[in-house]
């Protein structure tokens, strides 16, 4: 039998640690905020800091602008909020979840609630467009025969039903990325974390790929764009936060690329 | 559950099928590995088979008292075949021996001396075959005891020592040996495999970006090694068995003076190939997959 003496004193330090995370997580849920960040830093075990002290709070249905330089701390944000990565310090709050204290099982249910999009496309190269999109539900573990209509849906959503058959290698790079963004959205994710979507993209095709995310964003799924591409964050004046050397400089409505006052 | 089986087996075929190249390759160093390892395991089993028959020609030999009589020696006889550890026992009696050395003189082709003798100068002697060549000191002691029938015991403790200290070496040397070879087995086909995931591993990344729970990232991949395993051994097997009749021609000359039973050589040789291969094949799986989900 276990000593029901070893509990209570551990359930204690326990709650003492969790507290001002669950507080956090009620403020969370009173504001709608898919996502918090609160005085969080990243340090990586090579000694180099890659965020610091960012707070962060991005409502349900929010369209994000994440803007720097390369080196900025972008990737370390988007690693930490898929949980690639783990806060040193501070709470990542995720849909009411605080990232750091999920338990490693716990992290594949978390990342079916995002959709993930990169520069790179990421599709796998023998698998057709159906097959790359079906290809999220079913290593989730989704039935068969509901994944057939569900992808259908997604390539109806982002215009390439008539490209469900070909292979990656047989489209157009705006074709790859809608693809992504297909299986991104197969999942009916709360969060789409764009990084760098246009970044292989030429400005025309660019302008098709974000108004498709816009579109999606007018579905009410929020979205985080890391991105470079001045010309269309200052064309679509959405809220911008700026990242310089690990900290939030800037994070504005309505805003340009660049600095304006 | 019976779906995520049903789930990990069809995409380990998948897996198998659209990475050919990769999977083909793992398959063919598997079929090379187990074929080295199963000419190993004959040859030992050969050279085993070997020391066997050499270790049964050692024999405890009682020379009997010329006045001792018959009644007393078949009891003797009895008795000694009752202990455990003989596994035969031969009575050569005076006159036999007589025989068995004048046709050994006219087999070296010396001149037949006893026919000068007026008597029968050779003892009668219990020839006694032991299970186990180390286990003849209380046969020997038994022997000793009975001073009415037995007039000497040959000491064969010198002559089983080195026989046993020669069969030993050869013996520890083959399983040293099988074992680098197996080792080396071991470590070319989990490398192989190791390759094979590794050159997926954007598919394993994109499925935990997608959320993938470990399960279902590792258990395709687990299915698809065994997968490589089974296919290499059969493959293997097939070979032997091809093989098998002309080598066996050339070798059953060799091989017929020993206690060699091929039907039992060639069902283990059949498990340790299936059981290595899926078991490899399996293990480099597992431990590849791994080092993707650590993190």
């Amino acid at each position: 039998m276990a000593s029901p003496n070893a509990a209570p004193p551990r359930a204690a330090a326990r709650s003492l640690r969790d507290q001002p995370a669950a507080h956090l997580i009620a403020e969370s849920r009173d504001d709608q905020a898919i996502l918090v960040l609160h005085d969080v830093t990243k340090t990586y075990p090579n000694g180099k800091t890659a965020l610091r002290d960012v707070d962060l709070v991005i409502p349900e249905g929010d369209f994000v602008f994440l803007v720097g330089a390369s080196g900025a701390g972008k990737s370390t944000l988007i690693k930490l909020l898929i949980r690639d990565e783990i806060a040193s310090k501070g709470a990542v709050i995720l849909d009411g979840l605080d990232l750091a204290r999920l338990n490693r099982r716990e992290v594949p249910r978390i990342r079916r609630k995002i959709g993930i999009i990169f520069q790179d496309f990421k599709l796998l190269p023998t698998k057709t467009v159906r097959e790359n999109v079906g290809f999220a539900l079913e290593v989730t573990g989704t039935p068969r025969r509901q994944i057939g209509p569900a992808v259908e849906r997604v390539l109806a959503l982002v215009g390439l039903s008539a490209q469900a058959a070909q292979l990656p290698s047989q489209l157009s790079g705006g074709e790859q990325q809608r693809t992504a963004i297909a299986r991104a959205l197969v999942h009916d994710p709360r969060l789409i974390i764009a990084d760098e979507p246009t970044g292989n993209l030429d400005p025309l095709i660019s302008w098709e790929i974000i108004q498709l995310l816009s579109r999606i964003n007018e579905l009410g799924v929020t979205v985080l764009m890391a991105t470079h591409n001045a010309e269309i964050v200052t064309a679509l004046r959405r809220r911008v936060v700026a990242l310089e050397d690990g900290r939030i400089t800037r994070d504005e409505l309505g805003a340009a690329y660049h600095r304006e006052d | 559950m019976l779906s995520f089986v049903a789930f990990s087996l069809r995409r380990a075929w998948q897996g198998f099928w659209r990475n050919a190249v990769m999977s083909i390759a793992a398959t063919a160093t598997m079929v090379l590995m187990l074929v080295l390892l199963s000419a190993f395991f004959v040859v030992l089993s050969g050279l085993d088979a070997g020391l066997q028959f050499v270790e049964q020609k050692v024999e405890v030999v009682a020379e009997l008292r010329d006045d001792a009589p018959d009644l007393k020696i078949s009891q003797l006889q009895a008795d000694i075949a009752a202990l455990p550890e003989v596994q035969s026992v031969e009575y050569i009696d005076k006159a036999t021996a007589l025989a068995q050395f004048k046709q050994r003189m006219a087999e070296q082709g010396r001149e037949d001396l006893t026919q000068y003798l007026d008597a029968n100068p050779l003892p009668a002697t219990l020839n006694i075959k032991l299970k186990d060549p180390h286990e003849f000191g209380s046969v020997v002691s038994t022997l000793r005891a009975r001073t009415d029938v037995v007039a000497t015991v040959e000491e064969v403790q010198n002559l089983v020592d080195r026989v046993l200290t020669v069969t030993n070496v050869l013996r520890t040397g083959g399983l040293v040996l099988l074992g680098l070879v197996g080792l080396t087995v071991l470590f070319i086909i989990v490398n192989t495999i190791r390759l094979a995931v590794v050159a997926r591993a954007e598919e394993i990344e994109i499925m935990r970006l997608v959320g993938a729970s470990d399960a279902f990232i590792r258990w395709p991949f687990i299915f698809e090694g065994a997968l490589v395993g089974l296919l290499g051994a059969l493959i293997t097997l097939v070979l032997l068995a091809l093989g098998a009749a002309p080598l066996s021609n050339l070798a059953t000359r060799f091989f017929e003076i020993l206690p060699l039973e091929l039907g039992s050589l060639s069902r283990n040789l059949a498990i340790i190939v299936l059981a290595t291969g899926i078991g490899l094949g399996t293990l480099g799986s597992y431990v590849s997959v791994r080092s993707y989900l650590l993190k």
